[in-house]
This record gives C-alpha cells, sequence and structure tokens, in this order.
C-alpha cells in the first residue's frame, strides 16, 4: 500500500485510542478529586497534565487547575493540540487522506465522532454533564474499533491501523503506570487508604480494576497492579499483551522480515515476555518503565522509517 | 402535496402542453401528490445528515471546519423514458466517438483540417492544443476515455448538446450517491418504478481504464490534487469504489521514464492514472513550474509510452466553444452518419458576418467566452441589463474571436421541492460515456437543477442542486 495512506492510518488509529484515554484520565481524576482530600485534590487533578506533559501549556492558557479549567483543556480547547477536540479532528484528517482504504463503516464511525464533537464544542461540557461525554468518547472508541475489526480486510491497511492502536496504548499504559505509581509510593507510608486510592484510580484509568479483582482479590499490593499491567498476557492494555499484538502484526506486513522495527520489537517483547516480578522490583518500577518507554518510542519512529518514510 | 404547473411556452418534464402528467412520470406523480409534506420535509433534513456523514462536502479552502458545505439535493427524481434514453445513448456513442476520432486526427495526420472541414488556425492556435502530443502514439487512439456530455432538453423537445467535457469531467459521484440516497428513502418507489440501475460504474471505470493500457493487467491509480479539492470526495470514492490507489502527486515518482508509487514495500510501477488534475499541473518540469499537485517527470513518462493518462493530455482543445459547433461536421467527416443529437446553432463571433448578426440580435441571445467554463463571464440577453448589454457590445467588438453567441434555449423544467412548496425549476443533464474497447456509459447522468425560480444556471458553483436522474427500463409500466 501507500506510504503516505499506512502514515495516516497509523496516526490515526493512534489519535483515537489517545481520546479515549484522554478522556479515561480525565473521568478518573475528577472522580478522585472528588474522594481526596481537599488539600490534595490539585495534585489528583494534575495527573492527566503529567501523563500528557501538558502542564506547562496549561498553566500558560488556564494558570488555576479546576475541574471545569482542565475539562475545557483537556476536551475542547482547540488552542490545545492533545485536546480530544483537536485529537479527534486529526483522526478525522487523517481519515480523509485514506477514505480510500478505508470501509464505510470505519470512515463513518469517524466522520460522526467528528461531526458531534463539533455539536458537543457548540454546546460545552460542565462538571455535570462530564461523565456523559467521557462514556460517549469511550462509546466512539469503542465503535471505530468495532467497525476496523469487523468491516476491513485483513490487508496492510488493517495492519498499520492496528499497529498505530498498540503503539499508542503500550506508551500510555507505561506512562500512567509510571505517574500513578510515584504517587502512591509517595502517599504509602503516611495513608494507606490514599495509596489505596492512588492504585484504585491507576486501574480504571487503564479499565483494569474489574482484571485485578479477579486475579489478585480485593488486597490491592503495588506489586501485583505492575505486574499484571505489565506482565499479564490477558489484560489488554498490559504491556505484554500490546506488545504480543505488535511482533504480530509486524509479522503479518508484507515484506516485514526484512525491517528493522521487527527485530527492535522481537527484542522488547521477549524482554517482557521471559521477564517475572521479581525482575521488575529489583531494576525499580520506574527505571524499567523508562528504558520500555525509550524502546517502544524508537519502535514507532522505526515503524516509521521502514514503511512510511521516503525522504529524498 | 400539490405540484405547482409550469409557465406556458416552456417544456416540462412532468406535465405535458395540456397540463396532464406524461405517461413516464405517473409512477412519481402519484407517489408525491399521495406525500405528506411533514414527511417529506423530515426525508429532506435526513437526506442531509446522511450526506454529511457520508463527507460529500465541498471543503472551502481556508476556511472554518464549519463550512463544510453540501450541494443541495432535491428528492424528486428526474425521469427519462427508455425511448428517450436509446436514442441519447447512440447519440452519445456517435459524438464521443467522432470527437475521439478529432483528437486523433488534429495529433497526427490533419485530414480534418486539410480536407477544410475546419481552418488551421482554429485548431492550432487554440491554447488548448498540445503540439508535444503530435505523434504520440496511444493504445486504441483514445484521448477521452471519460467524456461528460452537457445536454439540455428544449421548449421543441428535443434534446441539444450544449457543451462536451472531454478533459476531468466530475459530478459522476453524484449520480451514484444521489440513488443510493433515494433508494434509501424510499424503498417503496423502486418496488413501483423499473429503473435502470446506474451502481456499475465504478466498474466500467475501471474496465475502461484498464483497457487504456497496452499491459493485459495493469496497475491503475487515480491521480487527485488532494483532500482541499472541491471533488476530494469523488476521487476517493470512485479509488475505493475500483480498488485501486488513491495518490497525490507526492505519492509519485518517475525513474528512467517509468511512474512508481512510494508503497511500504517500494517502489510500485503505475500503467495508467485516472488524472483529475489539470493539463498544466500534471508536470512541474514541462507544465505550471509552480505546482505541487503534479509529478516531475511524467510528461517524459508518458512520451515515452511507458504510462496511460486517463484522459489524454491536449484533449481540451475539443471541448472548447469554438470548436463545438464544429462537431455535426465531425461526426459526418468520421463516421460518414448524420448527427442524432442537435447542437445548439451558434454563432462564432470571429467571423464578421455572425459578429454582425450577434450584434444586431444581442438582447436575444446568450453570449459565452469561447474558453470560459463554469456559468462565470457570460450575458444572457433577455435578463441583461442596457448597461450590461452595451458592455458586451464592447468586448465583442474588442476581441470578437473570444466569444460566441447562441440563441437563448429554455430548459426545461421539472418539479422541485422549494421553500413554498413543489414547483417547476429548470435543469439539465450529464451523462458519463465510457470509451474503451468500446463505448459504454451506465443509463442515467447527473442531473443539475436551478433551484432560484426562473434561473438558467445549474452549475454547483453558482447554487445549483442535484436530483437523482432515472431512466425507465420500459415505458409501459
Amino acid at each position: 500500500m501507500l506510504s503516505r495512506a499506512a502514515s495516516s492510518l497509523f496516526w490515526m488509529a493512534r489519535y483515537l485510542e489517545r481520546a479515549e484515554t484522554q478522556a479515561r484520565l480525565l473521568d478518573v481524576s475528577l472522580t478522585m478529586a472528588l474522594i481526596d482530600v481537599p488539600e490534595d485534590r490539585e495534585e489528583q487533578l494534575s495527573v492527566p497534565l503529567l501523563v500528557t506533559g501538558t502542564e506547562a501549556d496549561f498553566a500558560e492558557l488556564y494558570g488555576d487547575i479546576t475541574p471545569q479549567n482542565l475539562i475545557d483543556f483537556m476536551l475542547l480547547d482547540d488552542r490545545h493540540p492533545a485536546s480530544v477536540f483537536n485529537i479527534i479532528q486529526s483522526a478525522r484528517d487523517n481519515a480523509l487522506q485514506v477514505r480510500g482504504n478505508l470501509s464505510a463503516d470505519v470512515w463513518d464511525s469517524i466522520n460522526l465522532s467528528w461531526m458531534e464533537m463539533k455539536e458537543l464544542r457548540k454546546t460545552g461540557v460542565t462538571e455535570s454533564n462530564a461523565s456523559q461525554i467521557f462514556d460517549w468518547t469511550r462509546a466512539r472508541s469503542h465503535i471505530f474499533r468495532g467497525a476496523a475489526y469487523g468491516t476491513l480486510l485483513r490487508t496492510d491497511a488493517f495492519h498499520f491501523l492496528r499497529l498505530g492502536t498498540f503503539i499508542e496504548r503500550a506508551d500510555t499504559t507505561a506512562r500512567v503506570l509510571d505517574i500513578r505509581h510515584k504517587m502512591a509510593s509517595a502517599s504509602q507510608d503516611e495513608h494507606a487508604t490514599r495509596s489505596f486510592f492512588e492504585w484504585t484510580a491507576l486501574l480504571h484509568s487503564l479499565a483494569a480494576f474489574e482484571a485485578y479483582q479477579q486475579i489478585y482479590g480485593h488486597n490491592i499490593l503495588p506489586i501485583n497492579v505492575a505486574e499484571l499491567l505489565i506482565l499479564e498476557l490477558d489484560v489488554p492494555r498490559s504491556l505484554h499483551a500490546c506488545l504480543r499484538e505488535i511482533v504480530a502484526l509486524l509479522e503479518q506486513v508484507e515484506n516485514g522480515e526484512a525491517r528493522k522495527a521487527r527485530r527492535m520489537a522481537n527484542s522488547l517483547f521477549a524482554n517482557i515476555h521471559y521477564g517475572d516480578r521479581d525482575y521488575i522490583a529489583e531494576r525499580g518500577l520506574h527505571e524499567y518503565l523508562t528504558d520500555f518507554l525509550e524502546r517502544i518510542q524508537a519502535i514507532a519512529g522505526q515503524i516509521q522509517k521502514d514503511y512510511m518514510g521516503w525522504q529524498a | 402535496m400539490l405540484i405547482k404547473t409550469p409557465a406556458e411556452g416552456l417544456y416540462d418534464e412532468l406535465f405535458d402542453p395540456n397540463n396532464r402528467v406524461r405517461p413516464h412520470y405517473r409512477t412519481l406523480e402519484n407517489w408525491l401528490i399521495n406525500s405528506d409534506e411533514a414527511l417529506i420535509a423530515e426525508k429532506r433534513r435526513e437526506a442531509n445528515v446522511l450526506f454529511q456523514r457520508l463527507g460529500i462536502t465541498f471543503n472551502v479552502y481556508g476556511q472554518d471546519e464549519g463550512t463544510d458545505r453540501l450541494i443541495p439535493f432535491d428528492l424528486i427524481p428526474r425521469v427519462i423514458s427508455a425511448a428517450d434514453w436509446q436514442k441519447l445513448q447512440s447519440g452519445l456513442r456517435q459524438r464521443v466517438n467522432a470527437l475521439n476520432r478529432f483528437l486523433h486526427d488534429i495529433y497526427h495526420n490533419f485530414d480534418i483540417v486539410k480536407a477544410g472541414v475546419i481552418n488551421a488556425e482554429q485548431v492550432f492556435a487554440n491554447p488548448q492544443y498540445q503540439p508535444g502530443m503530435q505523434n504520440l502514439k496511444l493504445p486504441r487512439n483514445l484521448y477521452s476515455h471519460i467524456a461528460g456530455i452537457d445536454l439540455i432538453r428544449h421548449s421543441d423537445g428535443d434534446f441539444y448538446v450544449l457543451e462536451d467535457n472531454l478533459r476531468c469531467p466530475s459530478g459522476v459521484s453524484y449520480m451514484l450517491e444521489n440513488r443510493r440516497m433515494m433508494m434509501r428513502l424510499f424503498p417503496e418507489l423502486f418496488a413501483q418504478a423499473a429503473v435502470a440501475p446506474v451502481d456499475h460504474y465504478p466498474a466500467l471505470l475501471g474496465e475502461t481504464l484498464r483497457a487504456a493500457s497496452l499491459n493485459p493487467n495493469p496497475t491503475v491509480a487515480v491521480l487527485t490534487p488532494g483532500r482541499f479539492n472541491s471533488a476530494y470526495f469523488e476521487h476517493a470514492f470512485l479509488a475505493r469504489q475500483m480498488g485501486v490507489e488513491l495518490v497525490e502527486g507526492a505519492d509519485l515518482f518517475v525513474r528512467k521514464n517509468r511512474v512508481y508509487m512510494k508503497t511500504t514495500v517500494g517502489p510500485q510501477e503505475v500503467d495508467v492514472i485516472y488524472r483529475r488534475v489539470d493539463d498544466d499541473f500534471l508536470d512541474p518540469l514541462s507544465g505550471n513550474p509552480q505546482s505541487m499537485l503534479g509529478v516531475p517527470g511524467l510528461y517524459g513518462a508518458y512520451r515515452s509510452g511507458n504510462v496511460v493518462l486517463a484522459n489524454a493530455m491536449g484533449t481540451g482543445v475539443a471541448d472548447d466553444k469554438s470548436i463545438y459547433p464544429y462537431v455535426p461536421d465531425m461526426i459526418r467527416f468520421y463516421l460518414s452518419e448524420e448527427p442524432i443529437l442537435k447542437n445548439v446553432p451558434t454563432w462564432q463571433c470571429r467571423k464578421p458576418k455572425d459578429l454582425k448578426y450577434v450584434l444586431e440580435h444581442l438582447p436575444e441571445l446568450v453570449v459565452k467566452e469561447a474558453q470560459g467554463a463554469g456559468g462565470y463571464g457570460m450575458l444572457i440577453g433577455p435578463r441583461a441589463t442596457k448597461k450590461e448589454l452595451s458592455h458586451f457590445t464592447d468586448l465583442l467588438k474588442a476581441k470578437p474571436h473570444h466569444y460566441i453567441a447562441q440563441p437563448t434555449l429554455s430548459l426545461s423544467t421539472c418539479p422541485t421541492f422549494v421553500e413554498e412548496g413543489v414547483a417547476p425549476r429548470h435543469l439539465d443533464l450529464r451523462p458519463f460515456v465510457l470509451s474503451g474497447k468500446k463505448v459504454q456509459m451506465v443509463p442515467g447522468g447527473l442531473t443539475r437543477v436551478a433551484l432560484e425560480e426562473g434561473s438558467l444556471v445549474v452549475n454547483s458553483s453558482q447554487g445549483g442542486g442535484t436530483k437523482d436522474t432515472w431512466v425507465l427500463e420500459d415505458d409501459q409500466c
């Protein structure tokens, strides 16, 4: 397929995954801020900014970290490149570039998200209707995934689209885990309840709370959370699960065997696949995740170089 | 719903001169008068939402995202009887055949010029004539693989060719999407009327494009100027329907006079380019050096015969308004047949005798630029103010060779939803004619309708809308 189309599909899927993450992060932060003690509210609210690395942009545009400011910034602000509004617009722009490679259903799912997003922006979002918007964002994401999974031919268009999804997802899981882990460890000693909430928030942000309950029960231990989100193959947002998909997709991509991205992905996969909780504990979670983030970004860059780059 | 009857002296598609419903409109009329106004209004809203969702919108360059515009779609189809279509089809086939023969001739042997049917200056001094196309052998001698012929029905009930579009005619996606929309909104209507299908157009187009190459299994691509082009939706739509790549200039490169796509598995050679980019922008090395839409070296690859362009370069000379009056002569000259479709009588202002007549009868005539398109820069005599008439008199005297004049035709009308209900509005018809191994077309075309009362300008750039076009398979039912 055309390199430009592969790139558009890859980014389109990354953006749509990002929109969902953004909504989940914000949702959890707003809820946690309500539970939290007043003096820690601001710290709780700032998590989405920390994960997306946008504290400075936010400070410049809004200053005070209030729920409403955060909602405006993260969801609707067209001055903020990573607002859900702009992310969906970017996804739709990319979809438009590859109209020819998308099924009618996939196109419709994205175009309709964009149309509804524009309406949403006109009416505005407040604290009182925010949860509906979070539900909406998640639902739109599910519809896109369902349409892609259910209607696209299993050609490279599909492979590059899914690669975008899993690269973005792996990146997000690692970031969220890293930030929440830092916050939870800081409060661990002083306040056990608070720490419990931090870990709960983390699991909710990654849609893994129920999975944790099923596997480990009610007692939330940091090392279990790390194990779940890094090593547990059955958790859809775990690093292990994402890497397994990435490796499989790169193997299916036409002419994939000759490319460097595939070797890099396999190496990272093996690292997780044969790793265990003791290794992570020994190494330190933050160090482990920092290394992972560097490697997953290198893989993303290599995929673009291998298949999408034609710089003359 | 009540249908407003047409003004006298016009040909109405639905009503005959005695305001009786024409037989081939009976099903539709019956449906219309029995339809509830509120339901129709609801369906109109539904259609608007669906078109927005499909993304058949005009991107207005440089404007806010809120300005994605739709071409207005009218819910009342325009119906063509089987008998009328039979005649149109033979006429279109004949006409496009002759035009392709003409294009081959003026780039090779110049027979028609030698025979004195058209004078040399008319052809060779035409700015659309591409001397570089001379003696370039094209597969099957085809130049205009895809032609859009604009027809109108005059008050005498006959179809007239208003214009031939032999470069990059657009609008076919509206023909297809309008039909899909009607079938979705009013499935019961199609159960009653025997409407000939049009949805195999992309298959025929694909067949035509593959037949344009000597390679038995050619790689075809659609070349678009990009997503800011107003017809981008159509380019993407056709590429998807044909299962070929939609490329932009930057996706292609030329090496050793061969054209390649930049793909994820390396360069892939392209044999046929269905290009929706104008001649001048195709290759910055030979055309407009500022063009960012083209492919450097494409012209060389084309001249080497390694890639086929559809349509060919240099077809514009044959659809020019100054050549238009000669099309009936071309049909006689190349095919030894009498033209089936009528041409609109045309005065060529470069001829002193014609100019004299035009100046004397200006208030009755339509004056157009020989090179113009899109309904711009024309004078409609009966509608013109004194000031406009005198302005055009000056223009005609100063540059007579820039203009042609035609009688003011009364485009036929068809019932159309407007603010105050259902009223007659003027329309035209653009069928799409495909030339490959044979000349083919799907029964139908794009019907454009002027939504302003009395307006004769149907162009979408000037506020025209579109209708679904029905060709009946059998007039008896």
